[in-house]
């Protein structure tokens, strides 16, 4: 039974990643009293991306070619250890826990950026650059959040996080869980190259983390678009089911509880986008080393959630 | 009332961050304004449960002359030069700010769990004293006289927290202060903006940021 959760899983991640995107952007088309592609866009780009031709630079080596799939791979490997439609460990949960997955992730950073230094680009330089120096101090934010929520259910096991913050209202409205709460949503604006921190244009004053795959086309770069849309989904759906909104995910295991439920997660989605789609059209970007003020600001609710929890012992 | 307390003074320390975060001087004053009214709600609320009238006069002075008054006041002087809307200069940098206010709460903390802690007894009590830090920070770590005022404001608020919740007998004594406060804020920005709107660029220069 566990497997057959797991395909499902995965494949409601596959599939539903591109749409969530596709709404995000008519949605703040739509907001900015514009027509808006539509939201099946997503599709549509890759069914194209994967038809076209491959272009390499001549001066790149092999792993070039080959981070896109391993990237890929790494992001289907995560839908596995998540909660996403599940609040108890799918076949692969036990494997990792929030800090795994935050390693995980940190690799398949750390090869893009290595990849796309790799194409000797300019541009891919400059984004290599951007992304490792913002990572660098919104990291600590990440690993201060998960430090928090191991200390309210001494695990970092993501499944029972959930399960504390759907059975505890004590936790659920303490303080110290509303300031992670804060932090983190700061923290995946940054995460998944929203405004005010990135804007997606073709002007590179704005590129961070779209530079990096700026010299890949073809399959590679349906690979590279898709699995960023997957990450996206993934955050999204961490925040909302360990964080933001951590109820009615199933905590026994049934089939049709999980069915039900996955239609549940895309309604909550759907308002987590709109609160995105909001705050991308109504905020400017910030300029470049501003965005080390947000992150300051990001770590400090992070921080002071710490702080209120050896202040207060959970009770308030 | 403990939560309450707790809640009101995290709220106040989130805003006090905020205010370092900003370079405009009307989000600035606006948020000071926000974090009166917090203060006001609390005290009302404080004094409804101990049923102290001195608490509740208190609360209304404090929505009243701090929570609109003062704020309308300078936002009104803003609104005349609107180049003065923005805060050029920063002394420190914003994110060091931000990260040095942090400091401050944990060094209140400590302060406050080695010293005072043993016969106060209680839990959220490093709050004020951190906000006090936080106001005193603001006023050195910015040049410009009004974010400067709000800091000194914002050092007051931490004593009204402080005061109203530990010693609710007391809040008149602090009440002078709201009147020096209103006479320090309206004379000397009057001051201030009346050479200002004179051309009298050397002076302007000079008291653009309060020197000792």
């Amino acid at each position: 039974m566990l497997y057959v959760l797991s395909a499902l899983q995965l494949i409601f991640v596959v599939i539903f990643a591109p749409l969530a995107v596709g709404l995000f952007h008519t949605l703040t088309e739509k907001f900015e009293s514009k027509v808006g592609p539509s939201v099946f866009q997503p599709y549509y780009d890759l069914y194209k991306l994967f038809n076209k031709q491959s272009v390499i630079p001549k001066v790149a080596s092999p792993l070039f070619q080959i981070v896109p799939y391993l990237t890929f791979s790494m992001y289907l490997f995560l839908t596995l250890v998540l909660p996403i439609i599940t609040a108890f460990p799918l076949s692969f949960g036990p494997v990792v826990d929030f800090i795994g997955g935050g390693l995980v992730f940190g690799a398949i950073g750390a090869l893009k950026k290595i990849a796309s230094l790799d194409s000797r680009s300019n541009y891919a330089h400059l984004g290599t650059s951007r992304t490792s120096s913002i990572g660098a101090l919104s990291e600590p934010i990440i690993v201060l959040i998960f430090i928090t929520f191991g200390v309210i259910s001494h695990t970092n096991n993501p499944y029972v996080i959930n399960n504390i913050m759907q059975t505890s209202s004590q936790w659920y409205f303490s303080l110290v869980h509303w300031f992670v709460v804060f932090a983190f949503f700061m923290a995946l604006l940054v995460e998944t190259g929203k405004l005010p921190i990135e804007s997606h244009s073709n002007n590179e004053f704005g590129m961070i983390d779209q530079a990096i795959k700026l010299e890949y086309s073809g399959a590679e770069l349906a690979l590279m678009k898709w699995g960023g849309y997957i990450k996206q989904f993934l955050l999204m759906s961490v925040f909302l089911n360990d964080f933001l909104m951590p109820f009615w995910v199933p905590m026994k295991i049934s089939l049709s509880g999980v069915l039900i439920y996955s239609i549940i997660h895309l309604v909550k989605l759907f308002f987590l986008i709109v609160i995105f789609a909001a705050i991308q059209s109504t905020i400017s970007k910030y300029k470049l080393f501003k965005n080390f003020e947000y992150i300051a600001v990001a770590f400090a609710f992070a921080f002071l959630a710490i702080l209120v929890y050896f202040t207060t012992g959970g009770s308030v | 009332m403990k939560e309450a307390f707790i809640i009101v003074g995290f709220l106040e320390i989130t805003l006090a961050i905020f205010m370092q975060w900003q370079i405009y001087l009307k989000k600035i004053v606006t948020t000071f304004s926000i974090s009166s009214y917090a203060i006001s709600i609390f005290l009302a609320v404080d004094g409804i449960v101990l049923n102290n009238t001195n608490l509740l006069v208190l609360s209304a002075l404090t929505a009243v002359i701090r929570g609109f008054f003062i704020p309308h006041f300078i936002r009104k002087k803003l609104n005349k030069e609107c180049y003065l809307e923005r805060e050029i200069k920063a002394i420190i940098p914003v994110a060091a700010s931000i990260v040095v206010s942090l400091v401050f709460v944990v060094a209140s903390y400590i302060v406050y769990h080695s010293t005072l802690y043993s016969f106060i007894n209680i839990p959220g009590g490093s709050i004020p004293i951190a906000l006090l830090f936080q106001g005193i920070f603001l006023i050195i770590s910015r040049n410009n006289a009004f974010v400067q005022l709000v800091g000194y404001m914002v050092a007051e608020n931490s004593l009204f927290l402080f005061g109203g919740y530990l010693f609710p007998e007391l809040p008149f004594i602090i009440e002078g202060g709201i009147l020096l406060d209103l006479i320090g804020v309206v004379m000397i920005s009057g001051i201030i903006m009346k050479l200002r709107e004179e051309n009298v660029s050397s002076i302007v220069d000079e008291f653009e940021e309060f020197k000792g």
